[in-house]
């Protein structure tokens, strides 16, 4: 009874709304714009720049306001939406592909496997990336198929229904595993060190002979993916002249050009790509990641196609930080000189380079700290392994090193008995200090940074 | 399909969507309000929230015939022609919007806890827009922004939090 009441309300409410909305209709009015029309410029934005005051951005309105258009804000007529098919296994050979059942699904208007890729292979470095994984599977966030349909559900229904047949490889998920000799080549290489550095200086075996204490210790740190807000997001549109015309999310637009018209064996003027506002990029937006596929799809069907990445294509497929195995060994003189120091770096690479080799090289500079070293051996190694790829991401290797040689100062400190302000201000670098490298420094201001900062901070009262 | 009626940013719509399309797809792709953004589908991140009868919502997390004879509220109905709202004119001023993708969002969320009226510490305002996340600002220009936006709308003042260090 309470029940049939309520429907019947409902019902009448429905009804009066359908009736106004009617007449509101004819004629259709698009969308109201909904921005004020005259808001005068923000008080922060008329102040002179300088050090100190307060900074505003010159497209905080329009993304305020909701008016900002992100790649998936991007309505184009006729437009189709395309999903990418994970292969959700570490690491396989590929024995078949069937996307027939797909193609047969409601709304699906084309699929796309890695052998219709006219070049199959990227890569800032080292082009050992798929678009999608034709031969090899290397991680299980691997591509292996794409559907385009009218409908994004449409097409997420559709990738249940390909078939793969996968005949699968061993796994190598520990970098220093996979360092070893005997361990399952990934890439078909002598070794799964694909990248190596060094850095000497001094003496190391005689600035241990000097030193009054010896301290040793391994650090590790994890995987970090970027997360940006925005997930990876891309339209492609290829045209009657045989242009191909991409909107994307892509933070790098000319070295993304470069690798779409290499992989669609393209001369460059025929591609075109346009970059808008990045939802978060951080490193993780460098590199083309769907683009030519989605080029192809447009080919294949005629029709603008959009891809979005889902968070889950987020999460296993886009590239990481680097996770490293980090050696520390370092000698002491009773006052708390650092006499020597011998690092070896192992940067697990995950799947594909990527930006790996860039990473490595960075973190093998930054590895000794700003701090005066005269005898140093630095060894660093880039390393395949079965796992969610790495890429760029803030700070390229500083992170990591940053962590592994100031826990290991604060262990030192702790031994020695002397306080970690301390310790480091009797090593940190001076004007005219050398880098690792040999690079001489100027405008050294870390001593005053650290003052400053200790004393802002009440590392002092929070010492007592 | 399904046909649904309802009020968006005061005006009546009608419109005929798939039963499984969520109010967040029909906001952007039917309706084309696109303000309010998907960033992750599952309700782990804000940046799709909207007003539902004056309450914040998921949009991605409630299909679109839940909101029948509802009135939502999304980003593109808090300013008119006439008077920029000033949460937004908040968020701009201390530049608490960087790439922007979380702000439709976060600006809904600070409506909805604004129009509950009441007496608010920066404590609460965190609890409140703990459903939203960001990736660049680091919260800390967003709250300011927050209690900017508070004390021009309601004219209270929140307590100055203390330093750690005296
Ligand atoms: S998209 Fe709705 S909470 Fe993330
Ligand atoms: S401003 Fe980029 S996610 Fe918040």
């Amino acid at each position: 009874m309470v029940d049939e009441v309520k429907v019947a309300e409902k019902t009448e409410k429905l009804e009066s709304l359908r009736k106004i909305d009617d007449n509101l209709r004819l004629p259709s009015v698009p969308e109201r714009i909904a921005f004020p029309k005259e808001i005068g410029v923000s008080a922060a934005r008329m102040q002179t720049p300088a050090v100190g005051q307060r900074a505003t951005r010159p497209d905080g309105r329009m993304h305020g306001l909701g008016q900002t258009k992100y790649i998936d804000d991007m309505f184009f007529p006729g437009m189709i939406h395309a999903k990418i098919k994970r292969a959700g296994i570490a690491h396989a050979k590929i024995k078949s592909i069937d996307v027939s059942e797909a193609e047969k699904m409601p709304g699906v208007m084309a699929t796309l496997i890695g052998s219709e890729i006219p070049v199959n292979s990227f890569g800032p470095s080292l082009q050992d990336q798929p678009l999608l994984a034709d031969d090899v599977v290397r991680h299980a966030g691997d591509g292996v198929a794409a559907v385009a349909a009218v409908t994004e559900q449409q097409a997420l229904d559709a990738l249940d229904k390909i078939k793969i047949e996968y005949e699968e490889l061993p796994n190598v998920f520990d970098p220093v595993e996979a360092m070893k000799e005997n361990a399952y080549k990934i890439h078909n290489n002598e070794s799964n060190v694909y990248a190596t550095k060094t850095i000497m200086k001094g003496d190391v075996e005689k600035g241990f002979a000097d030193s009054n204490f010896i301290f040793e210790r391994t650090f590790t740190t994890q995987m970090v993916e970027h997360v940006p807000m925005e997930p990876h997001a891309s339209i492609g549109q290829w045209d009657a002249n045989g242009r191909v015309t991409l909107h994307s999310s892509l933070g790098r637009i000319t070295l993304g050009r470069a690798d779409i018209a290499r992989t669609l064996e393209l001369p460059i003027n025929r591609v075109r790509v346009i970059a808008t506002i990045v939802g978060g990029n951080f490193g993780g937006k460098n590199e083309i990641t769907t683009e030519p596929i989605i080029a192809l799809l447009s080919k294949k069907t005629g029709r603008p196609v959009k891809c979005v990445f889902t968070r889950e294509d987020e999460f296993i497929s886009s590239t990481t930080r680097h996770p490293f195995v980090m050696e520390y060994k370092t000698g002491m003189s009773k006052e708390g000189k650092i006499m020597a120091r011998k690092v070896r770096l192992i940067c697990d690479g995950g799947a594909y380079c990527s930006w790996s080799e860039t990473t490595l090289g960075k973190a093998c500079i930054l590895s000794a700290g700003p701090y005066n070293i005269e005898n140093l051996h630095v060894d660093a190694y880039a390393v395949y392994t079965t796992k969610t790829m790495t890429g760029a991401m803030r700070g390229f290797g500083a992170p990591q090193v940053c962590f592994a040689y100031e826990s290991h100062m604060d262990d030192m400190a702790a031994e020695l008995g002397i306080e970690p302000l301390e310790i480091r201000l009797q090593n940190a670098f001076n004007e005219g200090s050398a880098s690792p490298t040999g690079q001489v420094l100027e405008a050294v201001v870390v001593r005053d940074s650290l003052e400053m900062a200790t004393e802002r901070f009440g590392w002092k009262e929070w010492q007592r | 399909m399904t046909d649904i009626a309802l009020i968006v940013n005061g005006e009546n719509k009608t419109v005929s969507v798939p039963p499984e399309t969520t109010l967040l797809k029909m906001l952007r792709e039917n309706l084309n309000y696109t303000g309010s953004k998907l960033g992750c589908d599952v309700g782990d991140c804000g940046a799709c929230t909207v007003l539902v009868d004056g309450l914040a919502v998921n949009a991605c997390l409630i299909l679109a015939a839940q909101a029948e004879g509802k009135e939502v509220l999304t980003i593109e109905g808090l300013s008119t022609l006439e008077k920029y709202h000033p949460i937004q004119k908040a968020f701009e001023d201390v530049a608490a919007l960087q790439c922007g993708f979380c702000g439709p969002g976060m600006i809904m969320a600070t409506k909805a806890l604004i129009d509950q009226d009441q007496d608010l510490t920066k404590q609460e305002i965190k609890d409140a827009l703990s459903g939203n996340l960001c990736r660049c600002t680091g919260y800390t220009k967003i709250i300011e922004g927050v209690v900017d936006a508070y004390q021009e709308i309601t004219g209270k003042k929140i307590p100055a939090t203390k330093p750690r260090v005296a």
